[in-house]
């Protein structure tokens, strides 16, 4: 069943005096998916989010949330988002508590509301301990919790995360994916920028990469994977001490054959090679010679790898 | 109700800052040192006189620094992206603070000047007269606060370093409160409270609009 779409965005642009730093980008994003947006620092990710949040009002194209353009309903819009931003900071004399409620009656929340809902989020996020603690004494780590924690209050049907994981250490890393892996469970539509792929990749249910204003590729992590294979590789694992294939790379389609270990070889083949085919002949040839094998794959690149590629970085 | 909201929420923030602890403890203080440090014969001027206008200069001149540097600090640490993506009106967040603060400030005045009153009841020096010359510098101090405390607002929204806020603050925020007090020297037919009010009322409002404008115009 076909969900139906929750984000649009359509032929939007954006410009800051002479650097565009959107160029006519459009995507959707259906209504419940973990959709993961990376990009390099300056990418667009953070021009692209403050428009969705309505912190940039002056842009070109359009922008709909549940089919409706948000210039049109900017108020609708406060209510339907949570936001966490890649650095927003809170007033020093504040307490985490003091966050709750301010920013709870501030989204329309009642006393009662305010009470439950902070409960709740101060359990999810594992903050309960520091409720009544001012947030200048917060660890980095705590304060992007309460940054997600501010953006949950109001139970938004869309929660936007800028950056959440950044300076974050590994352990608090893990409790944050495990917190947003949990949300997404639910029917909340999660938008979540990063510059690591790994940061979004096992949490994202789609993955949009964007570089120098545009959208460069938008799919599943295995979709990019498989539409971007770096060069066509097999690998083969052999049972110790017996011998590896020989004559290999006399077959068609065969560039050359790599011997890595006693047991490994890989095997690469030509730009114009038929993978199908080839593995056949492949697979032929090493049943002829009656190999012991323990494992053949055909080598699929890593998302890094394809991240890399298409940002134009350099890969090994 | 934003407005409000912010406004008493702000007014928590200030009312236990170092500043305004400074303001409440320290102005009432300081009205008694004036006591002791000033001349006996002070030429037919109350103690409460010169309480109110040492303390409406101090007390603006601080609160105006206060409201640059934490506009600037604030704007530097991305605060109020949480409150704009709420539906929260740039212009309560501007007004809020300047109301908060000039609260707190002319609390934190009006005790002093009670100080100074008592001293002077005690000295005997409490008469029509001086009441009068008290109310009237208790006017011209809170007139000039309310433009010193939106010019720090000035420069808070237009600044983006904390030692320029200050620094502008301090040499220009206090010397431009001033503009009150100067037609009476040279028009002496000008009653100084209406005056007072009236230029204190009419330059807070048109430095408050301009302080709005141009933050309704910043990206965040």
């Amino acid at each position: 069943m076909n969900k139906s779409t929750c984000i649009e965005f359509k032929n939007v642009s954006k410009n800051y005096k002479e650097l565009l730093a959107l160029d006519d980008i459009s995507f959707k994003i259906p209504k419940g998916e973990i959709f993961g947006y990376i990009g390099p620092n300056g990418a667009g990710k953070t021009t692209t989010i403050k428009i969705l949040v309505g912190l940039i009002r002056n842009f070109f194209g359009d922008v709909l949330v549940n089919g409706r353009k948000i210039s049109n309903n900017w108020k609708d819009l406060n209510n339907l988002i949570g936001y966490h931003p890649q650095e927003a900071g809170f007033q020093v004399w504040r307490t985490v508590d003091q966050v709750f409620k301010t920013f709870g009656r501030l989204s329309g929340l009642t006393s009662e509301q305010i009470n439950k809902r902070t409960q709740e989020i101060l359990k999810l996020t594992y903050l309960s301990d520091v409720r009544y603690k001012k947030v200048v004494h917060l660890s980095g780590g705590m304060l992007q919790k309460l940054r997600l924690g501010q953006a949950l209050l109001h139970e938004p049907q869309i929660l936007v995360l800028d950056e959440p994981l950044t300076g974050l250490d590994p352990n608090m890393r893990f409790q944050f994916k495990k917190i947003i892996k949990k949300l997404g469970k639910s029917d909340i539509t999660i938008f979540f920028s990063s510059h690591i792929l790994s940061d979004v990749q096992d949490v994202a249910d789609k993955i949009g990469i964007i570089n120098k204003g545009k959208i460069l590729t938008i799919g599943s992590p295995e979709k990019l994977q498989s539409s971007f294979r770096i060069g066509n590789i097999i690998e083969i694992i052999y049972a110790e001490n017996t011998s590896l294939c020989k004559d290999l790379d006399s077959l068609r389609y065969i560039d050359y054959v790599e011997n890595i270990k006693s047991n490994k070889q890989l095997v690469h083949l030509k730009a114009d090679a038929d993978v199908d085919i080839s593995i056949s002949s492949i697979l032929k040839s090493l049943f002829e010679q009656d190999c012991k094998l323990r494992s053949f794959n055909l080598v699929e690149p890593s998302l890094e790898e394809v991240y890399l590629k298409l940002v134009g970085g350099e890969t090994d | 109700m934003s407005l409000l909201l912010i406004f008493l929420d702000e007014l928590k923030g200030y009312a236990k800052s170092k500043v305004m602890i400074v303001l409440w403890f320290g102005l009432p203080l300081l009205s008694f040192l004036i006591q002791f440090i000033s001349p006996n014969d002070l030429e037919g001027m109350p103690i409460s006189f010169l309480v109110s206008i040492v303390v409406s200069s101090i007390g603006g001149t601080l609160s105006a620094i206060m409201l640059s540097t934490s506009i600037v600090s604030e704007k530097n640490r991305h605060v109020y992206e949480l409150f704009l993506i709420r539906p929260v009106r740039r212009s309560s967040l501007i007004l809020a603070k300047y109301l908060a603060v000039y609260l707190c400030l002319v609390i934190a005045v009006s005790i002093s000047l009670i100080f100074g009153l008592i001293v002077d009841a005690f000295r005997g020096d409490l008469m029509e007269n001086y009441l009068n010359i008290t109310f009237e510098s208790l006017i011209i101090g809170i007139s000039s606060m309310s433009i010193t405390c939106s010019i720090g607002i000035f420069f808070g929204v237009l600044v983006s370093s904390v030692p320029v806020a200050a620094i502008l603050s301090v040499y220009l925020g206090s010397q431009l409160s001033t503009i009150i007090i100067l037609p009476t020297i040279f028009f002496k037919i000008l009653n100084p409270i209406i005056l007072a009010l009236s230029l204190g009322i009419t330059i807070t409002i048109i430095m408050m609009s301009i302080n709005i404008l141009i933050f309704s115009k910043q990206q965040f």
